[in-house]
């Protein structure tokens, strides 16, 4: 398959692209890939007996520090295994959420309890996650939670709605964000985070579809107890613990790039070997350029990926950096698709169901391609983090 | 392909500083724009260049590669400083190991010559001519090449048969003629009728790097100049009040500048990336080129008009630096095929 050109400039990181490859080869492509393909679209990317896979050959928790059961493999390492993990679309959906933002957060701010009740288990791929973030009245402006949890006893009493949680009616537990004291100012010097576990009494999960295909849940807390140990780090000190958590994730973003790549070279092979009506695409001179364009954006957004790790293995968080990347990847899903339907036409609205669809996944990317701009952070609001953090430029409002 | 840069970081550095520290005494921005179109002052700063042993960039790469070339032609951009810096990187690429040559080189190295470089049969834009070489003359039309007015001597690319004419520029049969435009200085034509040339043979593959080369060096340049325009953007939406309030605290001014952070750095890291992987050896250094010239054409372009934008009407009298600015990176980065070639370039290599 036509590709961009490899860029693993360290023979280390190509070294273990390749013992990556080599095992996805032996344990993931082939029947189990097969098998998973043919369950519905819904139920895909989650997939417990793969995590397990995973977490025997000791590949979760890959950057996690050596004394905390990780393997402390470095940001570049990290990146080119979720890139193949990635192009594949090997399944980690189950224990993402864990590896990545939970974990992490445990190994920073958790007790010795928690620490040894959680970490073992998400390195053996043995327990998930999803996230409490979002509610009505808190999309964007995630500080002005309202999901309340009072101090009743040895115990806590959470009451509220979150919304849009992906995997929010899979997972076995929330890492959620709670409003701990309500007269906080700053809003956000009132929030803490409990790990609950999502079978606790009290709690309603109605999932619904989300326009990408798969659910994400509104979750209801009726005076739902969890015990004084469920608090993550002290009280109110929640923030600190969410946006130290999304430092974490931030190597995440090649995920995405890889991902684009994977779409974009799925494409091209069409471009290149489709005679529709007895006419070569790969001979359209607008096609050619259109393609070319995208490739040039497929290398800008994994050039700003391998400059997120290199940040991270300068020391630094890349804090703008991060969210440019963000910004870049998710706004370029939206343009490959729809550059899809211009280069494919008609063909590329029919999905994997359409036995005539000429690449049967490009609809769902399209339809996707709306959580990657406002998911996690909405376009927006990374715009205003790189205007205040990456430019020096003054806070909005005020005089 | 190149022998493997050694530069460091910190060389990198020392260089950047080194460059910038001497164009800012040498060619203050104040008098960047009256003294540009006057070929005795750009000549003058050419020998002073040659001192600082910028006329030989290009001439070891071991010493300094294309990444501290592109370097040289960022800090040019930013200051806009038109010597011409381009035709002599291409000669001391190309000519190094030309016996035949040594003497324009010697002359260049120390700053008495200078070359201006025509892309001729490889430039990319098909209204910029051609040329035919045959019996020791050089017959055709070129259009659109830079410093034609300070120049001792053309280098013009050759398809067949394929190599690097050189023609001196009081060759009988010469003629140039200044084409006045967004340019300045002006881009010139050039008409050979016939002209005396000598000629070096080279293999087409690598007459095509040396036009690669030439087009990532004018994309630097253009880098620096569309940095520098967004420098003093975003330094006037810091300073700026209407309304009440600086315009750098709404948010549609913050969102403008933020695009253009993501278009520069967009364009500067796939330049580096093309450059490290030239000076590593790396086969596929002209695919990363031609990713950083197709994104870089419309991105950098952008990024000036916003500055534009940002700046209001301060920015927009001649005398302000920004208009320099708005010229160099058009003109860089629309010439040798720009964007669209590259994107040909890049739809070549994957669908063949």
């Amino acid at each position: 398959m036509s590709t961009l050109p490899a860029l693993d400039t360290d023979p280390a990181v190509g070294r273990f692209r390749d013992e990556v490859r080599q095992w996805l080869a032996e344990n993931w492509l082939g029947e189990r890939q097969a098998a998973h393909d043919r369950k519905p679209f819904k139920e895909r990317g989650w997939d417990a007996e793969f995590s397990r896979l995973l977490g025997k050959k000791g590949w979760i928790g890959l950057g996690w520090p050596k004394e905390a059961g990780g393997q402390a493999r470095s940001p570049s390492e990290q990146l080119a295994f979720i890139e193949e993990m990635r192009y594949v679309e090997a399944p980690t959906g189950f224990h993402n959420v864990g590896e990545t933002i939970v974990g992490p957060s445990l190994i920073k701010y958790g007790t010795p309890e928690q620490k040894a009740e959680y970490l073992p288990a998400f390195l053996r791929g043995e327990r998930s996650f999803g996230l409490g973030y979002s509610e009505p009245e808190a999309g964007s402006d995630l500080a002005s939670l309202r999901t309340r949890a009072v101090r009743d006893g040895s115990d806590w009493v959470i009451n509220g709605q979150k919304l849009w949680s992906t995997g929010g009616d899979k997972a076995e537990h929330v890492w959620l964000a709670t409003r701990t004291d309500p007269d906080a100012k700053p809003k956000h010097a009132g929030i803490s985070v409990f790990l609950v576990s999502l079978r606790s009494k009290g709690i309603t999960i109605r999932p619904s579809m989300a326009m990408y295909g798969k659910t994400f849940s509104a979750v209801f807390y009726d005076d739902v107890r969890v015990p004084a140990g469920a608090l993550v780090g002290e009280v109110n000190n929640g923030w600190r613990v969410i946006t130290d958590a999304l430092a974490a994730e931030r190597v995440m973003i090649g995920n995405l790039v890889a991902h684009l790549r994977r779409v974009f070279d799925k494409v091209t092979e069409h471009v290149k070997t489709a005679s529709p009506g007895g006419r070569r695409l790969k001979d359209d001179a607008v096609i050619r350029d259109r393609l070319g364009g995208l490739a040039a954006e497929i290398e800008v957004a994994r050039q700003f990926v391998l400059r997120n790790a290199r940040v991270v293995e300068s020391g630094r968080a890349p804090l703008y950096e991060a969210a440019m990347s963000k910004v870049f990847a998710g706004e370029l899903q939206e343009r490959l698709s729809e550059a899809a339907l211009d280069l494919l036409g008609s063909g590329a609205l029919l999905s994997e169901d359409a036995a005539t669809a000429p690449i049967g996944e490009l609809e769902q990317v399209l339809r996707h391609s709306i959580m990657g701009v406002i998911g996690g952070g909405t376009a927006e609001i990374q715009r205003n983090v790189i205007a205040l953090r990456g430019l020096n430029l003054p806070r909005p409002g005020g005089g | 392909m190149a022998e493997k840069s050694g530069a460091s970081a910190e060389e990198r550095q020392l260089l950047r500083d080194s460059v910038r520290g001497f164009l800012g005494t040498r060619w203050p921005v104040e008098h960047a724009v009256e003294r540009a179109g006057d070929a005795a002052a750009v000549t003058a700063l050419w020998r002073e260049l040659s001192g600082q042993g910028l006329t030989a960039l290009g001439s070891d790469l071991t010493e300094a590669g294309l990444g501290e070339i592109l370097l040289v032609f960022d800090e040019m951009g930013r200051a806009s400083c038109p010597v011409p810096l381009l035709g002599a990187v291409i000669a001391n690429l190309a000519l190094r190991q030309q016996p035949s040559q040594a003497a324009l080189l010697d002359g260049l190295h120390r700053g008495v010559n200078s070359v201006a470089l025509a892309l001729g049969d490889y430039d990319g834009d098909s209204a910029a001519g051609c040329v035919d070489y045959a019996n020791g003359a050089l017959t055709g039309t070129i259009s659109f090449v830079e410093g034609a007015a300070t120049a001792t001597h053309f280098l013009v690319m050759v398809d067949e048969p394929s190599g690097l004419a050189v023609v001196p520029a009081d060759a009988p049969g010469l003629s140039v003629t200044a084409t006045p435009g967004l340019a300045v200085p002006a881009l010139s034509e050039l008409a050979f009728a016939p002209s005396r040339a000598d000629f070096v043979a080279l293999p087409g593959e690598m007459v095509a790097e040396l036009a690669q080369i030439a087009r990532l060096a004018c994309a630097s340049r253009a880098y620096g100049a569309a940095q520098r325009a967004f420098d003093l953007a975003i330094a006037h939406a810091k300073l700026r009040r209407q309304f009440g309030q600086l315009i750098g605290q709404f948010q549609a001014i913050q969102h403008k500048l933020v695009n253009c952070l993501i278009g520069l750095d967009g364009a500067r890291l796939t330049l580096d990336s093309a450059a490290a992987s030239y000076d590593r050896g790396d086969p596929s250094w002209r695919i990363f080129a031609a990713a950083a010239l197709a994104y870089s054409g419309p991105a950098l372009r952008q990024v000036v008009l916003e500055a534009h934008h940002t700046l209001g009407a301060i920015g927009y009298a001649e005398e302000h630096e920004v208009p320099r600015h708005f010229r160099r990176v058009h003109a860089d980065l629309a010439r040798f095929g720009g964007a669209p070639r590259a994107r040909a370039e890049l739809a070549d290599y994957l669908l063949g």
